[in-house]
């Protein structure tokens, strides 16, 4: 049998769990509230991991006082080294590189998501978008995998620390992260709950519900979808960031469309259109991982030659399917508060 | 002036000429029907009006102001609001947040603004009591916490006119306001009408193919057939009328 750390395996779950978060909330507030069906979620969180990739080695040196040395080819060992001793001496410097990294991430993919929202109007359908997405997704990986500029094409970028690196302490420094990633999902947790629970979240549902009749009844609902899409992105962007400091590594591999049908998973599983419910799906998922990697390691020492990956692959296939056959409106279905505005006719009517 | 003018409405769906060259006038204050048989253009006169269609030729005038060309969330705010002959409530939501919805420039509709409730909320609380009244007005006030869904038909069809109330419109178009409901209460969505009508100033024009429940209602009625204006007048006329006899009721 293998031994396993009970303490560490807590932290990585809930790191996970984190990061998932944010990616869970960013899909529900697309498609759970609003019924913008995002199939390119893998992109806005890979323009994170891509923007981590590339602020880590050209930013990082310069904000440390060194210059930035080519993090590709020739000077690929050279560039490494620099990052991680960086990383290891000056924590000032990760850290401001870090919210910088955020920032941007957040900016590009809000950018992206509102541009590619307006450049689909024009289709009738609205799950064209969800296929202008999910083809924009492979497009930029495919891209971002032949351009040597970005993130060293097929190698990646290693040594994309995560933040508390310079304590040198392994346990403390993981478990200062999860907390780290814990805080920003309970961020874009109670920032998603205020826009759900206001009038522009009332607009979003109806948005969702009759978009037609939304628009008849005076909404600008190309630019409310616009909206949503680059609040959603933006949050994704921040995952995608934690994501890549999690594994101290942006590979292009990493963002294919399973991460995108995980999330789908998350978001239906625990409640389309609640808050609450994506961040349970997250939270389930991530321990579902868990278990999948150690039981892959279980199955390989005992000598069996199941690939694990594609066990895993199908169970959540199944989840999908029971989940929208059995119990479309998730674990924890959208709940039905909104505004004030209850309360204060419940008031007038004395109840 | 009429409130509302029609310039000779064209609409061509490729080959069909679904309107054509339809031209009326409806004066503020009034119940205007529109009837005709399945297929005569009703609707799709409704949709160019409403500016969910577009227009193949023609000007649609209201107020003074040629709306032809705007889009429908512009000639809501125009002032015209509208019913549709399929439902289209928002039924996952309450009936309050249905009646809240259409409320013309909210503040905390801006994505900046919307997490900061301290912006918003006066204004929240402020529309809430107007929803409230608006739903007195259709008796669904006590029922404002219960899902659209759940609602029964007729409630239904009220809470939809409720909705339109909202946006505070000076013009309603209803399709087929009483389509699915027992014939008391249409009656009762008729009596509502004429009362918002005569409470409120707020002109109707209304497709209805109840004819023995708009007659009671309506102050002139339009006649379309085939995309065309066959007749229109008074009640009694258009009763009496021959023509619209034979196309309407065979005889």
């Amino acid at each position: 049998m293998i031994n396993i750390d009970i303490a560490a395996t807590v932290v990585a779950v809930l790191t996970l769990f984190g990061i998932y978060s944010l990616m869970a909330i960013s899909l529900n507030l697309e498609y759970g509230v609003a019924g913008v069906p995002n199939f390119g979620q893998a992109l806005f969180v890979s323009i994170g991991a891509y923007v981590a990739g590339i602020t880590y080695t050209r930013l990082l040196p310069i904000l440390a006082g060194y210059e930035s040395i080519h993090p590709c080819g020739p000077t690929m060992g050279a560039a490494l080294q620099l990052r991680s001793e960086i990383m290891a001496t000056q924590p000032v410097a990760g850290f401001i590189n870090l919210a910088l990294t955020m920032m941007i991430a957040a900016l590009v993919a809000g950018a992206v998501g509102f541009a590619l929202s307006y450049v689909t109007l024009r289709l009738k359908e609205e799950w064209f978008l969800a296929l202008v997405l999910l083809v924009a997704g492979e497009t930029v990986r495919i891209l971002v995998r032949g351009a040597d500029d970005f993130i060293c094409s097929n190698n990646g970028i290693s040594g994309v620390a995560q933040p508390f690196y310079f304590l040198r302490d392994p346990g403390a420094s993981s478990f200062l992260f999860m907390l780290l990633a814990l805080a920003l999902a309970l961020i874009a947790y109670l920032y998603s709950e205020r826009l759900v629970r206001s009038p522009f979240g009332r607009m979003l549902k109806g948005l969702r519900e009759n978009e037609e009749v939304t628009r008849g009844l005076g909404k600008g609902i190309s630019l409310a979808r616009a909206q949503i899409m680059l609040i959603g992105s933006a949050i994704a962007a921040c995952g995608g960031v934690l994501f890549a400091l999690n594994t101290g590594f942006v590979n292009t591999n990493d963002f294919v469309v399973n991460l995108t049908l995980d999330v789908w998973v998350m978001v239906v599983l625990g409640g389309i259109g609640n808050n609450r419910g994506a961040v349970l799906g997250a939270l389930l998922i991530a321990v579902m991982d868990r278990f999948a990697q150690v039981g892959a390691i279980i199955l390989n020492m005992g000598g069996s030659d199941i690939e694990f990956n594609y066990v895993r692959f199908i169970g959540f296939g199944l989840i999908l399917l029971w989940m929208l056959r059995y119990r479309p409106g998730g674990l924890l279905p959208e709940s039905r508060l909104t505004t004030d505005a209850h309360d204060v006719v419940g008031r007038l009517l004395g109840k | 002036m009429p409130l509302l003018e029609l310039e000779n409405l064209q609409k061509d769906y490729g080959g069909l000429r679904a309107v054509d060259d339809v031209s009326l006038a409806v004066a503020e204050g009034a119940i205007i029907g529109l009837i005709g048989p399945n297929g005569s253009g009703k609707s799709t006169l409704i949709n160019l009006i409403a500016g969910s269609a577009e227009l193949s030729a023609g000007r649609v005038i209201f107020a003074g102001e040629d709306i032809s060309a705007l889009a429908p969330d512009a000639v809501f705010q125009k002032g015209i609001a509208r019913g549709y002959q399929e439902p289209s409530l928002y039924f996952k939501m309450t009936a309050l947040d249905n009646v809240l919805l259409p409320v013309k420039g909210q503040r905390g509709e801006h994505p900046w603004y919307a997490p900061w409730r301290r912006y918003w909320q006066r204004d929240e609380i402020k529309h809430a009591e107007a929803a409230a009244a608006v739903l007195d007005q259709v008796q669904l006030r006590q029922r404002f916490d219960t899902l659209a869904s759940d609602l029964s038909g007729g409630q239904m069809k009220l809470l939809e006119i409720a909705r339109c109330l909202m946006g505070k419109p000076r013009l309603l178009l209803l399709d087929e306001p009483t389509a699915g409901v027992a014939p008391k209460l249409a009656y009762d969505i008729f009596r509502q009408i004429a009362r918002l009508r005569d409470d409120y100033g707020i002109t109707f024009l209304i497709v209805e193919h109840r004819l023995e429940i708009l007659f009671d209602f309506a102050d002139y009625v339009y006649v379309m057939h085939l995309g065309n204006l066959l007749a229109e007048g008074g009640v009694d006329e258009i009763a009496s009328d021959a023509t619209v006899r034979e196309v309407y009721f065979g005889d």
